[in-house]
């Protein structure tokens, strides 16, 4: 799991003059010179203060998903169809949910296929560890999609 | 390896000639364009360079002016040298394109033989295309004819690439009556032009890879208005720049070019502001004034357009009593845009010269010396009495009754 | 040196490091950020993307904001297959002229473009792009309607959707046009590969993005994109609704090589019926009322025929 303690919501950006934005409105990613940054993992790489990757939008949600390690099968589905980038996999293994970038929007709970499922979707506020207390048990023989 | 071309000393070459040459020397690495008449023969000839070996860069002839532009600003953001020519029709597509460029701050030469914009259809020479992109966020220069057409695309390269510049920049020459008149033409030689326009530097080039880099992003009510006025000062002190490579192009070639240029000023009572080939017509008429009609005339041009030499022209015309502001585009129910911009310079500070509006030669229609001699001596009339003969916008040479406004 | 990373399954895949980042203003659930993810995982070389003004690009760069890790240029509506051609063009200027930084990293360019522009206003500058025959990928995203400006119907618009310049009313079911085939039209310029594929089958859409990269030349593929905002529907549904998509064949899954052999990817185990896949939206929920029976007739039966069409073309290797 991934939370910043500080997180940089979307519009709270110092203004600036016009002496101190880029000229041609031009945004580099990175602060530092990268090699190939396909072969940085998020946590390795020098992002801008420019890059979205510093910025969170927490804010957009209301449900949020919660991850049973114990439960997934490291299928990759959810990290294949999630839109916000949100679900962090390192080495082939599901290591939890990027809640800086996750907007709620509740696919990865849609598209994985372990019964019960290893993903949830929960009320905002709800505590991890008393979501994972009552996760659901095998749904037996369900005609549910 | 690009072939090198020996040139004479004196060559004889058309306004559209001297472009396509300037360019070949600059050793463009991306020219995306499309043709249009009366700028075609300029992509033409450089078409004909690339076929025989004397381009080393790419050629992409794109499917219409708007991509051709569009083209420019994706090669510019590549990191590289890049041009492009059109007129008219062909300009007004891409003028959406013109104001991306800018804003982008990229820079990228753009030759405009000047032609008028349709309806009716015409395809000679006027200045309505030089002013539909007035506001484009350009550097915008004025070449009267071939020389210039050849001398302003090399500077050009080196004015908008500069890295305290960073804009695209026009080189503007009349459709006809200067692109395709063949005149004598000193040019450099490819290596001495090319030492001259330097060698590209990239910045914020798209394909270092060590340092990826986003273009065009979009800027809401709390950014875009900061952006601009960047934008704005970086166009009025790209004036430094302009004169310091027109500088440095005298000692390289003893032709002295001036933001604003002034003819037999010094002692003048009325002026004539023009821009393109009239004002080699006027320089010739005001002599023949002084000398026939004892009128103190001179002739003055915003050569640089673009940021508007709005210091120059306040100096050039502050001891004139009469001015004629010639505008070669229809005006559209206003002033010419060289009047409108002249009287605000002079009457900044309450300048109190009489400042006359004459439309003339719309699609091409011929600027005579006679016509010029009647502008004179209304001028001087106006200039003795206080009071003006005719009204302040008139039609020059038109057919029909006398078409004039404003009083 | 290119080449195109072996990924034999989606845990390989998952290996990929991101190159799209989070905290982009897209909707919950788009399709979009999934088809963009996906291409920017399925090769390790340098990308330069483009994007004409449609959702991806003004969700992705406002400033002081970029999502992009790679170097990117929006230019206006209609012309990123043109500003990708100038990037194109002005590498291989430079790769000839020895002025690269690092000549030897591989580079691919990739435009991406709504429906709205592809199908619409940036139409010509894709035409003439693959006319010229540059090496670039162009990748439509396409949610059949100009999304970002509030849902108004383009030309891949399908017939009786329901959108805010042809909505459904009490005279009218909405769009009377029939969605244009802009694969067919890509097809018959003789580009060296075109496709059309969707999210939800990622190993399918995979494998044509990784022949398109890998393809010289220009290349076109056209994704399918729902759209929870306009095509309304819950943001999680975004790849059932794929799911529905493509097996009721109203998007079917297939590659055209040289303009002539047309290869069908994907044959669903069960086709579904096209209307399973129109109830499920809220844009055609009017479809449903008695007195428009016919327009669903009328689905049913373009749908067949456009299958039929694809499976003779395919056997007839023209």
């Amino acid at each position: 799991m991934k939370q910043s303690e500080n997180p940089k919501f979307l519009g709270t950006e110092e203004l600036l003059g016009w002496d101190e934005v880029t000229q041609g409105i031009v945004l580099e990613s990175f602060e530092k010179e990268v090699e190939n940054v396909a072969f940085l993992k998020q946590e390795e790489r020098p992002y801008s203060e420019f890059s979205s990757f510093t910025a969170s939008v927490a804010d957009w949600r209301v449900i949020k998903p919660i991850f049973n390690r114990d439960i997934c099968i490291d299928c990759q589905n959810c990290w294949v169809f999630c839109p916000d980038t949100s679900i962090i996999s390192r080495d082939k293994k599901m290591i939890g949910i990027d809640f800086d970038h996750c907007k709620g929007c509740g696919v990865c709970v849609e598209v994985c296929p372990t019964n019960p499922k290893s993903l949830l979707m929960f009320e905002e506020r709800k505590d991890i560890d008393e979501a994972l207390s009552e996760w659901p048990e095998k749904k037996k023989k369900s005609k549910e999609a | 390896m690009a072939e090198k071309m020996e040139l004479d000393n004196v060559v004889v070459w058309d306004g559209n000639y001297a472009a396509a040459q300037a360019l070949r020397q600059a050793q463009v690495d991306v020219v995306s364009a499309y043709p249009i008449t009366p700028s075609t023969p300029i992509v033409e000839g450089y078409g004909k360079f690339v076929a025989d070996g004397y381009v080393d860069g790419e050629f992409v002839m794109v499917e219409s002016e708007h991509a051709a532009m569009s083209g420019c600003v994706g090669a510019a953001a590549a990191g590289g040298r890049v041009a492009t020519a059109t007129s008219s029709q062909g300009f007004a597509l891409m003028v959406e394109v013109l104001y991306q460029a800018s804003g982008m701050r990229l820079p990228i030469v753009l030759t405009v033989v000047n032609r008028a914009l349709a309806s009716p259809l015409n395809v000679r020479g006027d200045h309505s295309d030089m002013y539909l992109g007035r506001d484009s966020g350009w550097i915008q220069l004025d070449a009267f004819n071939a020389q210039e057409a050849y001398d302003l695309t090399l500077c050009a390269f080196k004015i908008g690439e500069n890295h305290s510049v960073r804009l695209p920049v026009m080189v503007h020459q009349d459709g006809f009556i200067t692109s395709h008149t063949a005149q004598n033409v000193h040019p450099l030689q490819d290596d001495e032009a090319y030492a001259f326009v330097g060698e590209y530097q990239p910045l914020d080039e798209m394909l270092d890879f060590t340092r990826p880099v986003t273009y065009g992003a979009q800027t809401e009510e709390d950014w875009h208005y900061e952006h601009k006025a960047k934008q704005h000062k970086a166009i009025l002190d790209s004036r430094d720049v302009i004169d310091n490579v027109f500088a440095e192009f005298e000692k390289l070639t003893g032709r002295k070019y001036n933001r604003v240029e002034t003819y037999m000023m010094e002692d003048a009572d009325v002026a004539i502001i023009a821009l393109g080939t009239t004002v080699e017509t006027a320089r010739l008429v005001a002599e023949e004034m002084r000398k026939e009609e004892g009128i103190k005339a001179g002739v003055v041009a915003p050569r640089c357009f673009r940021p508007f030499p709005f210091d120059g022209i306040r100096e050039a015309l502050k001891n004139v009593k009469a001015v004629g502001c010639m505008d070669r585009s229809a005006p559209g129910g206003a002033l010419g845009a060289l009047f409108n911009e002249v009287s605000a310079a002079m009457h900044a500070d309450g300048n109190s010269a009489l400042m006359t509006n004459y439309i003339y030669g719309l699609g091409g229609r011929d600027l005579t010396v006679d016509a010029i001699k009647e502008i004179y001596r209304e001028l001087d009339s106006n200039a003795k009495s206080g009071k003006r003969a005719g009204k302040i916008q008139q039609f020059v040479s038109l057919r029909g009754p006398k078409l004039e406004y404003f009083e | 040196m290119s080449t195109i990373k072996k990924i034999r399954n989606l845990k390989e895949l998952s290996t990929a490091n991101d190159r799209f980042e989070g905290a982009h203003l897209l909707c919950p659930g788009c399709a979009h950020s999934i088809i963009v993810r996906e291409l920017m995982n399925c090769t390790d070389d340098n990308l330069v993307i483009s994007s004409n003004t449609g959702c991806l690009e003004v969700c992705t760069a406002v400033y002081p904001y970029t999502s992009w890790d790679t170097s990117w240029i929006h230019i206006g509506f209609e012309n990123a297959a043109t500003s990708i051609s100038g990037a194109e063009a002005m590498y291989k200027a430079r790769k000839r002229k020895g002025t690269l930084k690092d000549p030897d990293a591989p580079v691919k360019f990739v435009a991406f473009g709504g429906d709205g522009s592809t199908y619409d206003i940036g139409f010509q500058w894709l035409s003439g792009a693959v006319e010229r025959g540059h090496d670039f990928t162009y990748i439509c995203l396409d949610n059949e309607v100009y999304a970002n400006t509030g849902g108004q119907r383009s030309g891949s618009t399908p017939l009786g959707s329901s959108t805010t310049t042809a909505p459904a009313g009490r005279v009218s079911y909405g769009k009377k046009q029939m969605k244009k085939d802009l694969v067919g039209i890509m097809a018959a310029h003789g580009a060296p590969y075109v496709a059309q594929m969707s999210p939800n089958k990622w190993k399918d859409m995979l494998k044509k993005m990784q022949k398109a990269l890998a393809t010289e030349g220009p290349v076109f593929l056209n994704a399918i994109s729902a759209c929870t905002t306009e095509w309304k529907f819950d943001p999680k549904d975004t790849i059932a609704i794929s799911d529905l998509a493509t097996d009721s064949l109203v998007f079917p899954l297939y590659e055209i090589i040289n303009g002539r052999e047309l290869n069908i990817t994907y044959r669903p185990k069960n086709v579904i019926p096209v209307k399973d896949y129109l109830g499920a939206q809220g844009r055609f929920r009017h479809l449903f009322k008695p007195e428009n029976a016919h327009i669903l007739e009328q689905w049913q039966k373009a749908v067949d025929d456009q299958w039929e069409y694809l499976q003779r073309r395919e056997e007839a290797r023209v």
